[in-house]
This record gives structure tokens, sequence and C-alpha cells, in this order.
């Protein structure tokens, strides 16, 4: 059982961290709590299953054409929402991101409805279902190995993007200091509008193995999604990527432990103990750095 | 200058007040009766029922010359299947004195946080579909009820569906964190003992969950020849999905909860194999409810379920209740309050109907089962 419920904890905790990396990207370079973040996780869901039954495409060209339409979806986000308010207080964002939340919210259940979609029945590539190892009570369908693999690779490019190209290190900068970085002739807005294209697409592909896996989808499901990958981001020190990472693979994995061996009802309940035991033994996160205050921005 | 404006304005509050007067006077030609349910949110399914199985009855009373001349309104709350919205919404149908009776809650949560709200107003109300048996202790004889309890679905499934019919020992149940789920676990548990069936695990979840993979993953363990979805469609789907994915291959089994088209389009294949206990089949029905079944399908293009089946008939006695005491909530009250035996009950589409002093009535249950994605009689 100790096996199955590590399996089951990294299966959500992987899908936690694709979104928790959106967050504390955004996070790095406009020091914004990008509400809105889990919308774009819900339209991710919403745009694969319209292109599989709608349009007719399969599995693998959906995937990434609804990626590419969540990347777009973030930069217009910042672009209609944030850039206006690039030079206002900090506190105007953040309340207009919590309004783009909800206005995406409704808008997607003008479109589709307010009741809960499956993900079209056998679309699904057919060896998802067949099982790859079972081994003393464990099961571990291809599915699982598709999810595993693709958290692992998005991850890895994400890292390298970041770390060795002069996008990332564009973005490196600005997350250091804005004006600085503008005055080395980086155009700023739009490093901002890469960070938001980036955390769209991890997003988005994070709503679309959601809704295969668990076979759910509807409008409302970015809201708990968005404030456990938020945690995941705090756990792990919000502003960094590892941090991210690995917070949302903790709390996957203690929100399994927890519905298995204590009581299921108190699941959520223990992601958000675990967030608040971090915060406060470790204030910054487990991979934050601790910032003296220098300048009050409001 | 000064007079001239005040007559004028006078005149026109007079002017307001008289067709005010008359357009309310019109409509309590009407008799207004409530109905409540989930319309919208994740059990949107069970409100589409309700509406089309009162509708229908509406328009065969209205085209009938309504009752006693007058005709039928309904008048539409949705309750979201939540406590707390099923306390606004009968706060407002006990506030307006034009609505004379209640069809509703939906949900045994919802009843059970409305009822009382009914009771203190003097608002009578019949619930087609909530089985949870403590509602008749709340309701202090202003509630009724045309489906069966809780306490006997429990132990109908515990001593007849899982031994009889499935020919099984063991079960694991999941049930929902709420009063109906609650309910029928406790009387499943205790009809399970007496029939000497295994029960080797319980795990409860809340609603909305998607994630059910650690809860199965222990319940699993205990090595469980079927297991029991105590609870909604919704869940139930994706319980019935996650099962399999975790190499779980024996039948499921629920109750009215899970009857729903909705349980096979979200579950899909992983739904074959599951049985359940509703209080109306139509292949099991007489042949009134056999002709209503047909009925249903030719106006909407679906089959019949059994909620739309228990809210057609609930407005059927509400219609012959009000024909003869007139349309009065005390009266009303009373009216139902008689139908109190074998020779006075009411003879609908889901058989006789007549209540006890609570309000509940005693029906017979039917199993139906999935298979190869469609509903049949199990029977």
């Amino acid at each position: 059982m100790f096996l199955q419920q590590l399996v089951n904890g990294l299966t959500i905790g992987g899908i936690y961290a694709m979104i928790a990396v959106g967050y504390t990207m955004i996070y790095g370079v406009i020091q914004l709590i990008n509400f809105a973040h889990g919308e774009i996780y819900m339209l991710g869901a919403f745009f694969a299953i319209t292109f599989i039954s709608v349009l007719g495409l399969p599995f693998y060209a959906a995937f990434p054409l609804a990626m590419a339409c969540c990347a777009v979806c973030g930069v217009l986000l910042d672009v209609i929402a944030y850039r206006p308010l690039r030079k206002s207080p900090r506190l105007a964002a953040l309340i207009t991101a919590i309004g783009m939340s909800i206005f995406l919210q409704n808008l997607a259940m003008v479109i589709w409805g307010s009741r809960p979609k499956p993900f079209p029945h056998g679309t699904l590539p057919v060896y998802f279902e067949k099982t790859a190892v079972s081994f003393g009570g464990v099961n571990l369908s291809w599915f699982h190995i598709f999810i595993y693999c693709l958290t692992i690779v998005m991850m890895v490019g994400l890292n390298l993007i970041i770390k060795k190209t002069r996008w990332g290190k564009a973005m490196r900068a600005v997350a250091q200091n804005k004006t600085m970085a503008a005055l080395a002739g980086i155009n700023v807005n739009r490093v901002i509008s890469y960070t938001f294209l980036l955390a769209g697409a991890l997003g988005g592909a994070a709503g679309i193995m959601t809704g295969a896996f668990y076979n759910k989808i509807e409008p409302t499901m970015g809201y708990i999604a968005g404030v456990k990958a938020f945690a995941a981001a705090v756990l792990g020190g919000i502003g960094s990527v590892p941090g991210a990472m690995l917070g949302g693979v903790v709390l996957g994995v203690a929100e399994a432990f927890g519905a298995g061996y204590l009581s299921s009802l108190y699941r959520d309940g223990i992601s958000y103990a675990v967030m608040i035991a971090v915060i406060i033994l470790i204030p910054a996160g487990l991979f934050g750095r601790v910032l003296k205050e220098t300048k009050k921005s409001m | 200058m000064r007079n001239k404006w005040t007559i004028l304005l006078t005149g026109l509050v007079f002017g307001l007040a008289v067709v005010l007067s008359m357009a309310t006077g019109a409509a309590a030609e009407n008799i207004r009766i409530g109905v409540a349910s989930p319309f919208t949110g994740d059990l949107a399914a069970y409100g589409d029922n309700i509406k089309a199985g009162v509708s229908l009855k509406l328009k065969e009373i209205n085209d009938a010359g309504g009752i006693n001349g007058q005709q039928v309104e309904l008048v539409w709350g949705d309750d979201l299947c939540a406590p707390k919205e099923a306390g606004t919404v009968g706060s407002k149908f006990a506030a307006d004195e034009s609505i004379v009776a209640v069809i509703g809650h939906l949900c045994s949560s919802a009843t059970l946080a409305a009822v009382p709200i009914y009771v203190r107003a003097g608002l009578p109300s019949i619930s087609p579909t909530s089985t949870n048996p403590t509602i008749g202790d709340v309701g202090k004889g202003w509630f009724f009820r045309n489906c069966y309890t809780d306490d006997f679905q429990g132990k109908y499934l515990a001593s007849y569906v899982v031994p009889e019919l499935l020919g099984k020992k063991s079960v694991a149940i999941f049930y929902e964190n709420n009063d109906y789920a609650i309910g029928l676990k406790d009387s499943f548990v205790a009809g399970a003992e007496t029939a000497g069936l295994k029960v080797v695990g319980a795990e409860a979840y809340v609603s909305k969950t998607t994630d059910f993979t650690p809860q199965l993953t222990k319940l699993l363990q205990g090595k469980p020849d079927t297991i029991f979805l105590c609870g909604y469609h919704p869940e139930g789907a994706l319980i019935a999905g996650q099962s399999r994915k975790l190499g779980f291959t024996g039948p499921l089994f629920g109750a009215d909860g899970i009857d729903n088209e909705d349980y096979i389009k979200i579950g899909g294949k992983a739904t074959d194999n599951t049985y359940l206990t509703v209080p109306f089949l139509a292949a099991s029905a007489g042949p009134e409810g056999k002709a209503f079944a047909e009925r249903f399908k030719e106006a909407y293009g679906r089959d019949v379920d059994w909620m739309s089946a228990n809210a057609y008939d609930c407005l059927g006695i509400l219609a012959q209740v009000i024909a003869k005491t007139g349309p009065d909530r005390k009266k009303i009250r009373d009216g139902l309050a008689a139908i109190n035996s074998e020779a006075d009950g009411y003879k609908g589409i889901t058989g006789l109907t007549y209540f006890d002093k609570k309000g509940d009535c005693a029906k017979p249950a039917f199993v139906k089962m999935v298979k190869d994605g469609k509903f049949m009689s199990a029977e």
C-alpha cells in the first residue's frame, strides 16, 4: 500500500508542481500572485476536449495545440489585465488577478456550460489504460508513466531554458532588478510576456493531464487546483523554480499519505497544514531566499 | 401650481396602485406551487429530471382545465443541493404567501435544511427523492415523500442485492460526507451484519473531489468482492473509473443517487457491471407506468428515470388534494395527512402511495444495472 500511495501522490504532485512553477515564475519577474493561473489550467482541459470532440483531432495533436492556446491566453492575460497596471501599487494588480480569475471562470461557464464534462471516451491512446508495471500490489499504468515522463521532461526543459538560454538569462535579470535590466537594454515587457507564455503552456499541460487522468472537467476546477499549487509554490519558496517543483511533489505525496493513512476527509486540511508548518518553521520556504525588507512599493 | 403637481402625483400613485393590484389579482388566480431542486451546479442533471417530470404533469393538469378552473403555476427554486442555498430558497418560498405547497427538495441535506423553515411557516412540502430516514421527525407532520427511505434501501441492498443477486460476501464502502450517504451507509452496515456480509472498510469523501486513488488504494487492501458507491453520480462515475485503473474488476453497486444517464456518460466503460436500487423502473412498472415512460420519451427524447416519475406523481398527489381542499396551506397539509391508508392511497405511475404519521411511505425497490453502456433491468 505504501508504494501505491506513493504512485498516487506523485501523480497528483507532478500536476501540482507544473501549476506551481507558473505561479512562482510570474511572482519571480513581477512580484504578482497570479490568481488567474488556475483558470489557465482549467482552460487547457477545455481546449483539449474541444479540439478532440469538435475538430476531431487525435490526443497527441490536441495536447500541444491546447498548450499553445494556453500560452497565448497567458500572454493576453498579461497584456490586457496586468500591463496597464505595471506602475500601479501591487495591490491593484492582485485584485485584478482575482477579478480575471472570476471572469475566466464565468466565461468558461458561458461557453462550455456548468456541468462537469468527461474527457471524450475512446480518444485517449489505447495503451494508456494498460498496466505497465505490477508488483507487490502496485499498479502502474502507462498513463502514470506518461504523466511522470512529461512532468520530468517539462521541468528539465524549463530549467534548461532558464539556465542556458539568453531568454532565460533575461528573465533572471528582470527578476533581480527590473530597472537595471531595462538599462542594460533588455525589453522588460517582452521578457514578462515570455514568462507568461511559459507559465501558460505548463499550466495548460497540467490541466489537460488532470482532465484526461481524473476524467472530470468543469469551469470551477481551476480554483482548488490553483490554491493547492499556490500552497506548493509557497512551500518551496515563492520565486524559486526548483522549490515549486519540489513543493508540488511534497504536497501531492503528503495528501495521498494523509488520505491513505489518516482520514480521507482531511486530505485538503493536511496539505494546508503542511504549508502552514513550513511557513512557521522555514518562513522563506524550502528553497526561498531571505530578503531584507528594503523599500515598500506601496 | 403646486396643487396641480400634488394632484397629478396622487393620481399617478393611485393609478399605479390600481394597476398593480389588478396585476397581482390576476396572478392570484393561479395556484402557485414551489419546486426546489439543484437546477445548476454538479447535480443539475437531477434538477433537469425533476423539471421534466413535473412539467409533464403540469401540462396535463392545465390542458385539462386546471384544478377546479384554476391554472397551476410552478415557481422554481435552485438549491444547488447545498443546505445553505436550500435555506435561502426555503425562506423565499415560505415568505411568498401565494405559494401553497412545495415539491422538494431533492437532496436529503437540502431537505433537512429547508423543512424546519416550512414547518415554522406552516407550508406543506412533499419530496419526490429525499430518502434520509430522519427527515420525517424534523417534518412534524408538514413533510411528506413518495419515495422509500434509506432504512429500507440500505437493508434491501445488504440483504438481497449483494448476497442474493450479486452473490458476493465482502464489501468496501465509499460514501460521501452528507446526510443522505451517511444515513444510507449506516443502514447498510446494520443490514450487512444481519446478513453476514463482511465490510472490509468504509472511506468518506467530500463532494467535488476528483482524485479518489488514495482512499481506493486503502479500501482495495481488504480485497473486497464489490464496492458500494454510496453517494451521487458525478463522484460515483469517477470512483468507478479510478477503481478500474487500480485493477479492481468486480461488480460495483449503488443506490438511487447513482441513477442518472450522466453516470455512464462520465464514467464510460468503467461503469459496466454496476447495480443500482431505484424506486421506479419503467420495465417493472404497471401499465400506467409503461404508458408514462412512452409519453416521457416522446416529450424529451430520453428514457424516463425514477426522479422524473416520482416528481410527476408528487404534483399529481398535490393536484388531487388541492382539488378537494382548495389552495390553502393548512388544508393541503390536512389533505395530504389524510392519505394514510391503502384504501385512501394515491394511485400513480409509481404505484400506490400513502403516508404514515411521519409522512413516509412504504414502496418497493427495483434493481437496475449497467450493461454495455446502457441501463437495464437487473432482475
